[in-house]
C-alpha cells in the first residue's frame, strides 16, 4: 500500500505538464541517438548536462533517464533493419533480427522489439519501486569473487553460441579475451597490447568491434557475394502483427530475460549489454529449436530487448538507492545529479523523496510513449531495406564511420573499424562465428580483473571461489551448463 | 586530422549551444581578454573529478556572468589524462584552451606513463582540494585508525580498496598514510577498484576490510543509516558537513596530512596576459554565491593559489611523491 501511495506522489510530479514535456522530449532524443550507430547514451547524457541547469532536480533526472532508457530502446532497429548495433546493449538484438530483416521479416522483428522492451522495462520498474531499499543489498553482495564467477558463467554460453565448430567459436572467443585486455592494466598500470601508441593506452571501445564485426563486415561479404549491386528484391518488411502462436512463443522469453535483465542491471558494472546476451544464451538453451538461434528465431529478438530493457531500468537501484553508478552513463547521471544539489545515497529515498518516486512514475511514462512513438514509425524506419542495395550498403557504411567517428573524434578508430570489418570478413568466410567474440569482449577484462583482484584479497588462496556461496553457486550452475548437454547427447546416442 | 582538428569539430557542436546560455555577460575591462569561445579540457570520460570539476567552474562563470566568451566543456580520456596531454601539449601559446587537473598531472609522468609533466604547462591557478578519507563497515572491529594500523601490521594481507590505479592517488595516500605511522609503504594490500564508488559498494559487501577514497565523495555515503564508518580525514583540521564528526590523522596521533588538490592549467608558455586575465578571473568565481553553493554541494574546500605560487607547489608535490613512489617501487623510467 505504502508503495501505491509513494507511486501515487511520484506521478504527481511526473504529471505535471512541463515533466511531462521533458518525459517525451528525453525518451524522442533518446531513440533517435539510440538508431544512429555509435553515438550511444553516455555522449548523449553528457551533452544534456548543460540543459538541466537550473533545472528541478527531480525534472532535469527525469529528462535524463528518459534519454537513457530511450537510446536503449531505439538501438533495436540499426541492430535488426542494418546488423549495426545502435548501442552495445542491442548488439545481441542482431543475432536474430537482422536474420528476420533479411527474410522479409523485418517488421516483425522490430514489432517484438518493441513489446519486449516495453514489457521488459515496465517490468523491471514495477521490481524497482516495490524492492529497490531491499536491492542495495543484492548489488553489495557481489564483491570480486562473484564477479569472477558470474562471468565464467556468462562465457560457458561460448560453446551455445558457436553453432557448427565448438573449436573455432573457442578460438573466436580468445581473440575476445585478448582485445578486451589492450590497454593500460588497472591492478598495475603495465601496458598490455598497446603496440606503443597512445590510442591503444584505453583500449578498444566495444562498439568499434561490434560495427566493425557486425556492421561492416556484412558490407564486405555483400559486396564480395552480390556480384556488384545488382539489386535483389525484398519481401518488403512484411506484417507487423504477431499471431496467437507466436505470443506465445515470446511470452515466457520475454518474463524470464525481464527478470535477468533486472538483476543483472542492479548488479554495479554489469549492465545492458551483459544482460542482453545473459538473456539471449539462457533463451537458446532453453528453447527446443535452439538450434535455429541465430538464423531468424523470434525469440531471439524478444529475449536480449527484453533482458536490456530491463537492466537499464535495473542500473537505477545502486544509483538512486547507494549513490554507486553501476555504469559508464548512471556515473554520467551521478554527476548531473551532484551538480544539480541531490547528492543520491541511502538518505535519498528520505530526503528527496520528490526525485526517486518522480523518476520512477516518469519510467512508466516514458515506456508508454517509447512503444506508441516507435509501433507506427515501423513501416516508415523500415522502408529503409527498400532502398536499392548499393545505396543501402553506402549508408550502412557512412553509418558506421559516424558512429565511430562520433565517439572519440579519432581517425585512429575508423582505421580500426576498417580492421575489425576486414578480420570480420575472415571470419565469415572460414566460418569462424563472431558471437563468441563480442561475447568474450564484453566479460573478459571484467573476469579478468575481477579474478585477480579475489586473489589479491585472499592472498592467492583460490579457495575464494568457493568459499563465497554466491560464487560457488555460481560456478556450479556454470559446470552443469557445459556438462547437461553433453551429457544429454550421450544419453541420446546411447538410446539410439 | 590532427588533434586540434579535433576538438575544433567537437566545439563547433558544443559550443554554439554553450554560447547562448552564456550571452548575456558583463563587459570586462581588462587589458587581454578572450576573443573567442574556451575550450576547457576534461582529460577523461564524463563523470569524474576533472569532468565536474570543468561543467561546474563553467557553468558558475556563465551564471554570474563573469566572463564575456563562454566556457566549453571538452572531454578528452585516455590514459589517465596522458592523451589529452599530448594534445595539449602540441598547442604551445593557444590563450583559448584550458584543462582541469590533479595530481596525476605529477604522479603519471612520475610512473612513466606520459611523455608531459606539470613543467610542460603554465599553472593558471589552484582551485579547491578535497582530502582522503579512511572508511570501514559499521559492524567492523576497528574503531579508530591505530586500530585498524595494528590490525595491518599483524596481518600483511589486509585488504584496503581504493578507487584509483596502484600508484595513483589513493594508493600514495594510503602508503603515505602507513609510512607515517610506522608501517612499511610497500606493505599495504592495496586493491584497485575503478572508481570510489566500486571501491565502497565493495566495503559494503565486506569484500574488502577498509576503503580509502575522496572525502567528498564519501560524504554521501555518511550519516544516518550508513553502513559505514569514517576512521580518519587526511586533512590538517576536521572537515564540516556530514564529516565534521570524522577526527583528522593528527589528532590519532598520525602526523600525516594528504591533500587531493584540484587546478586549472593552460597551454604551454600561454601568453602572461592571457594567465593573468585567468587568474583573475577564477579568483572572482571562488568568490560568487553560486561557486559556494555548488563547492558545499561537492564537498570541496577553496585552496586557491595563483599561478605562481601554484607553480612552486607542482613542484614541491613532484618532489613528495617521488619518494612515497620510489618506496613503493613504482616509479618509472
Amino acid at each position: 500500500m505504502e508503495a501505491f501511495n509513494n507511486l501515487m506522489y511520484g506521478f504527481g510530479i511526473a504529471l505535471e505538464p512541463i515533466n511531462i514535456l521533458y518525459v517525451f522530449a528525453g525518451v524522442f532524443a533518446g531513440t533517435v541517438i539510440g538508431m544512429l550507430p555509435g553515438l550511444g547514451p553516455i555522449s548523449a547524457l553528457a551533452l544534456m548536462i548543460p540543459l538541466t541547469f537550473g533545472m528541478e532536480p527531480s525534472s532535469g533526472l527525469i529528462l535524463m533517464a528518459g534519454v537513457y532508457y530511450g537510446a536503449i530502446f531505439g538501438g533495436s532497429t540499426s541492430s535488426i533493419l542494418l546488423n549495426a548495433p545502435g548501442v552495445a546493449g542491442t548488439v545481441a538484438t542482431s543475432f536474430d533480427g537482422y536474420p528476420l530483416a533479411k527474410q522479409g521479416q523485418a517488421g516483425k522483428a522490430l514489432a517484438i522489439a518493441a513489446y519486449a522492451s516495453f514489457i521488459g522495462g515496465t517490468v523491471s520498474i514495477i521490481f524497482l519501486m516495490l524492492v529497490a531499499p531491499l536491492l542495495g543489498r543484492v548489488a553489495v553482495s557481489f564483491g570480486p569473487a562473484e564477479y569472477f564467477s558470474l562471468m565464467v558463467l556468462g562465457l560457458t554460453a561460448v560453446v551455445s553460441l558457436s553453432d557448427k565448430s565448438l573449436v573455432k567459436g573457442l578460438i573466436a572467443a580468445v581473440v575476445g579475451v585478448m582485445i578486451s585486455i589492450m590497454g593500460i592494466d588497472l591492478q598495475t598500470g603495465t601496458e598490455r597490447f598497446t603496440f606503443g601508441t597512445a590510442h591503444l593506452l584505453d583500449g578498444i571501445e566495444f562498439l568499434v568491434v561490434a560495427l566493425g564485426i557486425f556492421a561492416l563486415a556484412e558490407v564486405f561479404y555483400m559486396l564480395l557475394k552480390g556480384g556488384g549491386g545488382k539489386e535483389q528484391p525484398r519481401n518488403a518488411i512484411g506484417s507487423l502483427k504477431l499471431s496467437k502462436q507466436e505470443i506465445r512463443q515470446i511470452a515466457p522469453p520475454v518474463g524470464r530475460s525481464s527478470i535477468l535483465g533486472f538483476f543483472t542491471g542492479v548488479l554495479p558494472g554489469a549492465g545492458a549489454t551483459i544482460g542482453s546476451f545473459l538473456g539471449y544464451s539462457m533463451e537458446k538453451r532453453l528453447a527446443k529449436d535452439g538450434d535455429t538461434f541465430g538464423k531468424g528465431n523470434i525469440k531471439g529478438v524478444a529475449a536480449p530487448e527484453s533482458a536490456n530493457n530491463a537492466a537499464c531500468t535495473g542500473s537505477f537501484v545502486p544509483l538512486l538507492t547507494l549513490g554507486v553508478p553501476g555504469s559508464g552513463s548512471t556515473a554520467v547521471l551521478l554527476g548531473a545529479l551532484l551538480v544539480m544539489g541531490v547528492s543520491p545515497g541511502p538518505a535519498m529515498l528520505v530526503d528527496r523523496p520528490d526525485v526517486f518516486w518522480g523518476v520512477v512514475a516518469s519510467m512508466y511514462l516514458g515506456n508508454i510513449f517509447l512503444l506508441v512513438l516507435n509501433l507506427p514509425l515501423i513501416p516508415l524506419i523500415a522502408k529503409i531495406l527498400d532502398l536499392p542495395r548499393p545505396l543501402l550498403l553506402a549508408l550502412i557504411l557512412i553509418f558506421c564511420m559516424i558512429g565511430v567517428y562520433g565517439m572519440s573524434f579519432s581517425v585512429f578508430d575508423l582505421l580500426l573499424l576498417l580492421g575489425f570489418g576486414l578480420l570480420g570478413l575472415g571470419m565469415r568466410l572460414f566460418g569462424f562465428p563472431a558471437a563468441p567474440l563480442i561475447l568474450a569482449l564484453i566479460l573478459g577484462d571484467i573476469m579478468e580483473e575481477s579474478m585477480r583482484r579475489a586473489l589479491q584479497i585472499s592472498g592467492g588462496d583460490w579457495s575464494i571461489f568457493i568459499d563465497k556461496p554466491i560464487s560457488m553457486w555460481l560456478l556450479i550452475i556454470a559446470a552443469l551448463s557445459l556438462v547437461l548437454p553433453l551429457a544429454k547427447k550421450v544419453m541420446v546416442k546411447a538410446r539410439g | 586530422m590532427t588533434a586540434k582538428q579535433h576538438l575544433t569539430r567537437f566545439s563547433a557542436i558544443v559550443l554554439p549551444l554553450a554560447a547562448v546560455v552564456g550571452m548575456s555577460t558583463a563587459a570586462q575591462a581588462d587589458e587581454w581578454a578572450p576573443t573567442r569561445n574556451i575550450e576547457f579540457i576534461a582529460p577523461a570520460n564524463p563523470g569524474g573529478g576533472w569532468d565536474t570539476l570543468v561543467r561546474t567552474t563553467s557553468r558558475v562563470i556563465q551564471e554570474e556572468g563573469l566572463a564575456e566568451r563562454s566556457f566549453g566543456a571538452i572531454n578528452v580520456p585516455g590514459g589517465g589524462g596522458a592523451v589529452a596531454w599530448a594534445q595539449i601539449a602540441r598547442d604551445s601559446g593557444n590563450p583559448h584552451k584550458l584543462f582541469a587537473t590533479s595530481p596525476p598531472i605529477i604522479l603519471v609522468p612520475l610512473a612513466g606513463a606520459s611523455r608531459y609533466d606539470h613543467t610542460d604547462f603554465t599553472p593558471i591557478a589552484r582551485l579547491i582540494t578535497d582530502y582522503s578519507i579512511v572508511l570501514v563497515r559499521d559492524d567492523s572491529p576497528f574503531e579508530d585508525l591505530p586500530s585498524l594500523i595494528e590490525a595491518m601490521e599483524e596481518n600483511p594481507q589486509l585488504s584496503v580498496g581504493g578507487g584509483s590505479a596502484p600508484g595513483s592517488m589513493d594508493h600514495i595516500s594510503m602508503a603515505g598514510l602507513a609510512a607515517a605511522a610506522g608501517l612499511d609503504a610497500a606493505a599495504v594490500n592495496y586493491i584497485p577498484f575503478s572508481g570510489g564508488g566500486e571501491a565502497m559498494t565493495s566495503l559494503m559487501g565486506g569484500h574488502v576490510e577498509a576503503v580509502i577514497t575522496g572525502a567528498g565523495e564519501a560524504s554521501g555515503q555518511l550519516g544516518e543509516g550508513s553502513e559505514l564508518r569514517a576512521l580518519g580525514v587526511s586533512a590538517p583540521e576536521r572537515l564540516g558537513g556530514a564529516l565534521a564528526d570524522v577526527p583528522t590523522y593528527q589528532e590519532q596521533d598520525i602526523d600525516y596530512t594528504f591533500d587531493i588538490w584540484r587546478g586549472v592549467m593552460g597551454t604551454p608558455d600561454m601568453p602572461a596576459e592571457a594567465v593573468a586575465y585567468y587568474e583573475d578571473l577564477f579568483a572572482q568565481m571562488l568568490e560568487t554565491d553560486g561557486w559556494e553553493q555548488a563547492r558545499e554541494q561537492l564537498g570541496w574546500i577553496d585552496a586557491y593559489q595563483d599561478s605562481e605560487e601554484f607553480g612552486a607547489f607542482l613542484d614541491e608535490q613532484k618532489e613528495e611523491f617521488s619518494t612515497i613512489l620510489g618506496d613503493l617501487g613504482l616509479l618509472g623510467e
